[in-house]
């Protein structure tokens, strides 16, 4: 009986957890100051309305998110989980109508307009969706072997996953399938499923690659023409037409560096920061503008921080990082319920979707998509989802033995 | 630890995932290991060669100065206002937002309208820089477009060579257009223009980086080379070490900040022998005489002035040649580009006798025997000597003639006749012995050696004709006036054959650092003459009876008072193809004053001349009263003369 108090006693807070990303967020400030300050025009904005400044509020944002999300046993939330899943399915269509949705110039559907916040619903559908899947898949055993249950499953991620490839928001949507496929793997799909599903995935990328790269124009799939480019650069090849003249021929090499110039500047930033780095605030690509501006703060702040703190800076972030997914593991692991650990393992699985493309995107790893780097990059949305999905993790840590 | 005990828990789905996530952090820190440490170098390089360009900044050039440091060339601040791009930049977005076409643009549409849209922009701002000058200034699109495109990073000139109510002007305006800049460049000059010119020589532009230099630039600023003379010899000590700046630009190509990394190092000064007041008193003397004149020390050497007449002015070289310019330089009759105190070969006429005396009184000529000098029948007035079928006429009047007379009246019959007795092999080593038909060392290079007989020469196809052609100075030899001088200065100096001293010495620009002087002492003399003292005593004393005695000799024209000047006048004919006698060329060979310690060798040469006598004997006392005017003036003043080096 004197086991009891002690158990109560265990600590509620997760602290390497909380450290991480506090340690996350104080660096996600730094460099989105270095990487917006350098502009010369970000000198008359008043500092409250400065991007360093305002991801501090999404920060502040979302910690008070992830703090209530804490104070609510996640079997609770877990109950809320379907309401939540259609009400981002049904945002997810709504930013898709014009008049909702905003473009915010860059030709893709993917914002709605609040106001003082420009809303992402793809960010918040990855949240619901874990929530949702875990607490489907969180029933008995038997039930999971049985194929209507898979397919049920698996039309859960692909419905989220095809509103958001319309937006188009490729990068987003790519996110939903290997934390769905983690989370069914982990709930105890039978295999078989799993090794047709992947099998079926990976000969559909195939297909979908070899498409883009090898079929004449009219036999390809209607794609966004930015997604193929940037594909094709990703895979070194030209896109230039065989029967092209030579001025077309130029045009279009031409239109090849431009495609890819954004991954060889983020090389080229990654690389010429060395071991140590040029220093916080003297990177020289970001402050020249050849690391172009629009992007340099939310999808290639990585960039930004190995110019600046090279390989070093680099480690320590993948460091971070690790202590987050590897925690979540850890609270994964002591989990007694499976909606506890599918909900743990759902967040890392995320995490680390983000985290591999984002920075793999900027070691030409994997091709450019725009997935955000969690709690670095600048945007609102990502921060708050990142800052609940943390929560999560937390929530389950501190109520996984109450039942 | 976190990591491993994961790994050894019993939940093999866990297990996985961890494995999964462990590999793919071990693919990112690979991944970042190979792009930021092994590949760093490259992406450094990158990086570098995509954001800084090198510009190559010349060296201020070197001083030309004469030797009481009076320059020759130097350099001149010369105003530019140059205008900085990169600050235009707002108002390059402001004009294109106000006046682009409505609608979507297609890109060419765009690159199209950009650049006019920069343009208008660009001219305006000139146009009021200029209405603020009081100078109507405008921009060519063209030229515009040139420089955005291809040296962005470098500001753009607009205005060269300020005046000094310009440059007032500028300082003064508050309301100077924005990006616009008062820059200095050290532009070359010649204080004095043409004189000395064919010495100092000239510059043309080049960019191009000296031989010991970095060679890659992105971009040059102007630099020039010297070609030939003084500019051209010294070119790499006058034009000194050109420096490094890099300017940062960013991903457009606007200069961002500028970085010298290795500064300029001015140029050498280089010190001539040349005496500018000299100089110019000779070139004055001169007048527009096509000739030459040479003023030399007999002691050591040193060329005091060297004119070429006409002469062009160097300046006219910086910044470029125009054309009309280079049209006048090269005029076929005037040739002023040729230095005709070094260049030109001449015949000596006359003033070789002295080469003919120096060998017949060495080989046993009595200076007392008489000569007759028998009338040409065809001018009575004159004398005449025949050798062969070939009558020599001669301009002194029939008689009888000892040296010293036929010397002073340069009796043709009297060193013919000589000379034939003599025999031409030891008239010719003489001549090899004053080292003519060879170039006499000026360190320009831009000299000729004259034609002077070999003795292989002499051993076929040589007649009597031929030596008493040479005695006369006419025929197989010609002379250069600096060759006359060196001959002259041997004459005086009592049988060294030296070589010409220009140069002085390369020292530093601004503070003298006296470890740093590279110094040109005089060379050892060339040579001995080898004659005796009472030979060379002989004929000095026929020469200062040439300008001294008042009855009979040819060069009394040149008399100064108090000089003692020793000379011998020539009238060399000039011939064509066909052997009519086209022009004379006329001679003043000299030195002064006579005596044990002379001091000066001048000598004065004009083509199409009417005499030596008549034609160059007066421009050479213009000389010596100057020379002798500046001795005076150096008497009088002695902490002058403490202040030369």
């Amino acid at each position: 009986m004197f086991s009891i108090p002690s158990k109560e006693r265990q600590p509620k807070v997760e602290w390497p957890l909380l450290l991480a990303i506090t340690a996350l967020m104080v660096i996600g400030v730094a460099f989105i100051y270095s990487a917006t300050m350098a502009n010369e025009s970000s000198g008359v904005t008043s500092w409250y309305r400065q991007r360093f400044f305002m991801q501090c509020v999404w920060y502040l944002f979302g910690a008070i998110g992830a703090g209530l999300i804490c104070l609510v046993d996640y079997h609770l939330l877990a109950r809320w989980s379907l309401v939540a899943y259609w009400a981002t399915i049904l945002l997810l269509v709504m930013v898709l109508i014009p008049g909702i949705g905003a473009t915010h110039g860059w030709g893709a559907r993917r914002w709605i307009d609040l106001g003082v916040f420009q809303a992402q619903p793809s960010e918040f559908a990855k949240l619901s969706f874990i929530v949702a899947m875990a607490n489907f898949l969180s029933r008995p055993e038997d039930e999971l072997r049985l194929r209507p249950i898979f397919w049920k499953a698996l039309g859960m991620t692909v419905l989220p996953f095809l509103l958001i490839m319309k937006e188009p928001d490729l990068g987003s949507a790519l996110i939903l399938l290997p934390v769905g496929l983690t989370m069914l793997y982990v709930a105890g799909i039978p295999e078989r499923y799993l090794r047709n599903l992947v099998g079926g995935f990976a000969l559909l990328i195939a297909l979908l690659v070899a498409n883009i790269l090898f079929a004449p124009p009219h036999w390809q799939i209607k794609m966004e023409e930015y997604q193929k480019r940037r594909l094709q650069v990703y895979f070194g090849r030209d896109f230039i037409p065989a029967n092209a003249t030579a001025a077309e021929r130029q045009d279009a090499r031409k239109q090849q560096r431009n495609y890819s110039y954004n991954v060889d500047q983020a090389l080229i930033s990654v690389g010429s920061g060395g071991m140590m780095g040029k220093g916080w605030r003297h990177g020289t690509q970001n402050a020249l503008g050849y690391l172009p501006r629009a992007v340099a703060h939310n999808d290639f702040i990585f960039s930004v921080i190995a110019e600046e703190k090279g390989f070093m800076g680099s480690v320590v972030v993948l460091t971070l990082y690790s202590v987050v997914l590897f925690t979540g593991i850890r609270i994964a692991g002591q989990t007694r319920d499976r909606l506890g650990k599918l909900l743990a393992v759902g967040v890392v699985a995320m995490f680390f979707s983000h985290v591999f493309i984002n920075i793999g995107m900027n070691i030409r790893l994997m091709p450019v998509t725009g997935v955000p780097l969690p709690l670095l990059s600048y945007g609102g949305s990502s921060v708050l989802c990142s800052l609940i999905a943390a929560g999560i993790l937390q929530n389950v840590y501190i109520y996984r033995r109450s039942y | 630890m976190l990591v491993f005990d994961q790994l050894k828990k019993n939940d093999p789905h866990l297990r996985v995932i961890t494995w999964g996530v462990l590999i793919g952090l071990a693919v990112l820190f690979a991944g970042l290991w190979f792009v930021q440490v092994i590949s760093h170098r490259h992406y450094a390089e990158n990086q570098k060669a995509q954001s800084f360009r090198t510009v190559r900044i010349p060296a201020i050039r070197g001083k030309i100065l004469d030797r009481n440091r009076q320059p020759l060339a130097e350099n001149q601040p010369s105003y530019n206002v140059s205008l900085y791009l990169d600050e235009l930049r707002e108002q390059f977005k402001d004009e294109w937002q106000r006046n682009r076409p409505k609608g979507k643009l297609t890109r060419s549409e765009r690159m199209l309208l950009e650049p006019q849209a920069r343009y208008r922009v660009v001219n305006k701002v000139v146009q009021k820089l200029g209405a603020g000058l009081d100078q109507p200034l405008g921009m060519d699109f063209g030229q515009f477009l040139r420089h955005y495109t291809n040296q962005l990073a470098l500001p753009l000139l607009v205005l060269t060579n300020l005046t000094p109510v310009q440059i007032a002007r500028f300082l003064e305006q508050s309301g100077n257009p924005p990006g616009m800049d008062l820059e200095v460049q050290p532009l070359r000059v010649y204080p004095h223009h043409t004189t000395a010119a064919h010495l100092i020589g000239f510059l043309i532009q080049d960019n191009s980086s000296a031989v010991d230099e970095d060679a890659f630039f992105n971009f040059r600023l102007p630099d020039y080379r010297g070609v030939v003379g003084i500019e051209g010899k010294f070119d790499q000590e006058l034009r000194g070490k050109a420096g490094m700046k890099s300017v940062l630009v960013n991903n457009l190509g606007y200069r961002q900040s500028e970085n010298i990394w290795t500064p300029a190092e001015a140029g050498k000064n280089v010190v001539l022998t040349i005496d500018l007041a000299i100089q110019q008193a000779a070139e004055t003397a001169m007048g527009n005489a096509h000739g030459a004149a040479v003023v030399m020390d007999p002691n050591n050497g040193n060329i005091l002035a060297l004119v070429s007449s006409p002469a062009y002015d160097p300046s006219v070289y910086v910044p470029r040649l125009t054309p009309e310019e280079a049209l006048k330089l090269s005029d076929e009759r005037l040739r002023p580009q040729i230095n005709r105190a070094t260049q030109e070969n001449y015949q000596p006429g006359s003033i070789f006798k002295i080469v003919v005396a120096l060998a017949c009184l060495e080989n046993g000529l009595d200076p007392e025997e008489k000569i007759y000098n028998p009338p040409n029948p065809a001018d009575p007035g004159h004398g005449h000597i025949v050798i062969g079928h070939h009558s020599f006429k001669d301009t002194a009047p029939p008689g009888e003639y000892n040296f010293k007379r036929a010397f002073i009246r340069s009796s043709n019959t009297y060193f013919i006749t000589n000379g034939l007795k003599c025999g031409v092999e030891k008239i010719v080593q003489i001549g090899q012995r004053l080292h003519l038909g060879e170039r006499a060392g000026l360190p320009t290079r831009q000299e000729v050696g004259g034609n002077f007989p070999k003795a292989q020469d002499l051993k076929r196809g040589w007649f009597p004709g031929h030596t008493a052609n040479l005695c006369i100075g006419q025929g197989a030899i010609d002379v250069t006036p600096l060759q006359v001088a060196v001959m002259l200065a041997a004459i005086a100096n009592g049988g060294k054959v030296l070589e010409p001293r220009l140069v002085d010495r390369i020292e530093p620009q601004g503070p003298l650092a006296d470890e740093s002087i590279t110094r040109f002492p005089p060379n050892p003399p060339r040579g001995e003459l080898g004659v005796r003292p009472r030979t060379l005593q002989i004929i000095r004393e026929a020469m200062l009876a040439d300008v001294e005695d008042e009855r009979e000799g040819t060069g009394k024209a040149a008399f100064v008072q108090g000089m003692h000047i020793c000379s011998k006048t020539g009238t060399a004919q000039v011939k064509d193809v066909h052997g009519n006698t086209i022009d004379h060329n006329t001679w003043f060979a000299s030195y002064a004053p006579f005596g044990d310690s002379p001091r000066y060798v001048v000598i004065v040469m004009v083509e199409g001349g009417i005499s030596g006598g008549g034609t160059c004997a007066p421009i050479a006392q213009k000389i010596y009263r100057a020379l002798q005017y500046q001795e005076s003036q150096q008497k009088s003043k002695p902490a002058a003369m403490a202040r030369i080096p």
